[in-house]
């Protein structure tokens, strides 16, 4: 004790504490169930927690034995390099599905817009929900089963997905404009689609740019692993080699496919950043 | 002939909200400037708005030309908010677009769908937009966006808008309230000067009890959605004036 | 906003200048479209028209019928169903968890007000940040699942990689967002750098940064329940298990399994958001 501040003058008796009666034994309460459960769920799971740290030394040396060096050749093969193009392709063509067919979900799925409230906004929401919970690889499995390996299922499989995801952007958008050029359009007599095309479409467009970017980057990012599963691109040139265990040429691969991902990421951001600066 | 004639009108936000609007009667003229004053939340804006039906009342009748429009839908309603231009209190301009698509905007219930998707208006209507653009004052400005208009540029390319529909009755809603008082007095006398000439009838909402007794010829006094004035502007004096405002007084 | 605009030089524009510029935009945006139709065509020849096996899908009674073998549900599923499921809950819990101890440090580097030495570091973080969100979680697992074996460990460490990008992209923005104000105050009492970061730019982001975690938390949620499909435990072996026995009422059930465990952490997060917010 400092002794000092024990000669001043008495001051009548403030108590404070950090611990506050009910709130702070809530708070910790919290925190400690968070705890149990975290340290439960590892033993659930069966976690070995002493070969995690062990598992860098090992990683470090399988990658630089079996992995090491990428089997370069083989991905600048013409045969790669055209799977590489239609890769491209098939993301093109799945995300400009995807996008097309979410504007009219994500006018129908917007409170502010909808035609009917009642009816077609909740099914529209539905829709978009459905679409987007079911992860692209489900999609692609359940397209690849019902009409056979190919393209066809990636490019359905990127569709559905991207519709999911862009309508429920395109919704919001659209939900957070001003409604001041609506009132006016719906005031000369304009009609629904009239209103959409003046008084929405103008607000939401640079908005709708950016998310259409956007949802390219996730659709190329899928595209590249949906073959995987059987629905074309370079996804089952992974596979394949994944299968023989041609680890040179998995590394390989995966490298193509991070560059190229890279590269796709690079080139949207720059395209963003002109949208935006369009506005 | 009354162009416009209100009987009884009553208005709610929601099916089980107050009332806004108690059984409003009135009367519009061909050759009005018709005044609405009253303090804020009396009911002034909704009571233009039920007019072209953008709010929709909950009781009474509205005769626009002698025809009943308080139920019409669709179609009908649409060729009804044709004939009835309206200006606004903050523009509704669509920003991103240019001056002249702004103007020609106010076309569109005359306009099909196929034209709006290209944005190809007759040549009629584009000629029409350069005269009102350049009555206004605004005719260098056509390829401006409109988001790089100044306050006062905006309401003007508003009312070219708004008079591009050719309209049987003009509305405005708080037209000046966003605007200062010196552009406030331009933009009122120009739409009196214009109105004038075309012989559009106006049904205005205003704040400003001086511009009101200025340019208006008749004045309907709300208070708390009741109706406590109706007469010519010459009759509304300073204990009317107190009475309809005791709320704001007080 | 009201400064005076100089009229605009030009002369005063006739109908035919308006229709002249207004037929130019359409040309330029026709020639955009036809473009990407262009596009289109061509796509849809190589990857549609070219590539699928028209002939096995047949008619379009056969894909109807194709589609039709998934409409119903599996019952007697259920009870395999509780377990994998708590798993694929567990496995997002845990990956998220750990993403968000990883993404301190790019969170750190990533924010350019506060990044150590900005040449190296802020570069550094924005790559580790991209690196992680650009490669796909599926690929992520595979290397996972070659490095540490398979199991749910696997599917956690995927999972915590791929959340990285999100999260420390949010949070670095949330810090260069800050209110600089408290950062001066605790500086000006003396507070070293420790002290500043916890008491003067934690509690600002903090509820941002607790948001965007339980929105990751949501998706990797949809991630985990299909890591299975190579090796990392959780609906997602279970969905593989059915796909290969031909159990095709058995995959319509996993799918709605996954479905309903999305909506309860739908569910869940706007509850915790609201709370945090």
């Amino acid at each position: 004790m400092n002794r000092a501040l024990d000669r001043q003058p008495a001051t009548p008796q403030r108590e404070w504490s950090r611990f506050k009666f009910p709130g702070s034994l809530i708070k910790y309460g919290i925190w400690l169930s968070i705890l149990v459960f975290l340290a439960y769920t590892v033993k659930y799971l069966d976690i070995p927690l002493d070969r995690l740290l062990g598992m860098f030394g090992r990683l470090g040396s399988t990658l630089a034995n079996r992995y090491y060096p990428p089997d370069i050749e083989y991905i600048m093969d013409l045969d790669y390099l055209e799977y590489v193009v239609e890769t491209i392709q098939m993301a093109y063509l799945g995300a400009l599905f995807g996008l097309l067919a979410s504007i009219p979900l994500g006018w129908f799925g917007s409170y502010n817009m909808t035609p009917s409230r009642l009816y077609v906004f909740p099914i529209a929401r539905l829709i978009s929900m459905g679409c987007r919970s079911v992860h692209e690889m489900i999609w692609a499995i359940l397209f690849v089963t019902i009409i056979g390996f190919g393209m066809l299922p990636g490019v359905l499989a990127l569709t559905f997905f991207c519709t999911g995801f862009a309508a429920k952007l395109f919704a919001e958008e659209i939900e957070a404009i001003d409604m001041g050029p609506v009132d006016a359009m719906r005031a000369s007599g304009a009609n629904l689609f009239q209103i959409m095309l003046f008084g929405v479409f103008p607000q939401v467009r640079v908005a709708f740019t950016g998310i259409a970017i956007y949802t390219w980057d996730v659709a190329f990012r899928a595209a590249t692993v949906v073959g995987f599963f059987g629905a074309g691109g370079m996804g089952w040139y992974l596979k394949r080699n994944i299968l023989q265990i041609e680890t040179e040429r998995v590394a390989a691969i995966l490298l193509s496919i991070i560059f190229l991902v890279l590269i796709s990421e690079v080139l949207s951001a720059w395209a963003r950043a002109r949208v935006m600066k369009m506005k | 002939m009354a162009v416009l004639e209100v009987r009884d009108l009553c208005a709610r936000y929601s099916a089980s909200g107050p009332e806004v609007l108690k059984g409003i009667s009135f009367s519009v003229e061909a050759d009005d400037f018709f005044a609405v004053i009253g303090p804020s939340g009396s009911g002034k804006s909704t009571l233009i708005r039920c007019i072209n039906r953008l709010v929709n009342p909950s009781g009474g009748e509205i005769l626009f030309y002698d025809r009943e429009v308080t139920k019409l839908r669709g179609r009908q309603l649409r060729l009804l908010r044709r004939d009835i231009g309206m200006i606004f209190q903050e523009f509704n301009l669509i920003d991103r677009m240019s001056v002249m698509d702004n103007v020609l905007s106010g076309r569109l219930g005359y306009t099909g769908n196929l034209r709006t998707l290209f944005r190809a208006f007759p040549r009629d209507d584009i000629q029409h937009a350069l005269n009102l653009l350049d009555q206004v004052g605004l005719l260098e400005f056509v390829d401006k966006r409109a988001d790089e208009l100044s306050g006062g540029q905006r309401q003007r390319v508003g009312i070219a808008r708004a008079l591009m529909q050719n309209p049987k009755l003009l509305l405005l809603d708080e037209p000046t309230s966003a605007l200062d008082p010196k552009i406030s007095r331009e933009v009122m006398s120009l739409i009196k000067r214009m109105t004038t000439e075309l012989k559009v009838p106006c049904l205005c909402n205003i704040h400003d009890v001086t511009l009101a007794l200025e340019f208006c010829n008749k004045i309907i006094g709300l208070q708390d959605g009741k109706k406590m004035f109706d007469g010519p502007a010459e009759e509304m004096d300073q204990s009317m004036l107190d009475k309809i405002y005791e709320m704001e007084v007080l | 906003m009201n400064k005076a605009l100089a009229p605009p030089t030009a002369a005063k524009p006739t109908v035919d200048d308006i229709i002249r510029s207004q037929r130019r935009t359409r040309y330029a945006r026709g020639a955009f479209f036809t473009l990407l139709l262009i596009m289109v065509v061509w796509s849809v020849k190589v990857t549609v028209i070219d590539d699928t096996d028209w002939a096995r899908i047949g008619s379009l009674a056969n894909v109807l019928k194709a589609t039709n073998r998934f409409i119903g549900i599996d019952f007697s599923l259920f009870p395999t169903l509780i377990g994998p499921a708590i798993e694929t809950l567990m496995i997002a819990c845990l990956g998220t968890l750990l993403g968000v101890i990883l993404c301190i440090p790019a969170a750190w580097f990533g924010a350019h007000n506060i990044t150590p030495y900005k040449p190296i570091t802020y570069p550094l973080a924005r790559l580790m940040m991209t690196l992680s969100r650009s490669i796909h979680e599926i690929v992520w697992a595979l290397f996972f699942v070659a490095a540490v074996g398979l199991g749910p460990l696997a599917g956690v460490l995927a999972l915590a990689v791929r959340s990285i990008g999100f999260i420390a992209k949010m949070t670095a923005e949330a810090i260069e967002d800050i209110d600089p104000g408290p950062v001066d105050a605790i500086r000006a009492t003396g507070g070293n750098d420790f002290q500043v970061v916890i008491y003067g730019i934690l509690p600002q982001v903090l509820p941002q940064v607790l948001s965007v975690v339980v929105f990751e938390w949501e998706i990797n949620i949809r991630r985990s329940a299909i890591l299975g499909l190579v090796g990392a435990g959780g609906l997602g072996l279970v969905f593989f298990r059915q796909m290969n026995t031909f159990n095709y009422h058995g995959v319509t059930t996993v799918i709605l399994a996954i479905l309903l465990l999305i909506l309860l952490g739908e569910v869940f997060s706007y509850f915790a958001r609201k709370a945090v917010i």
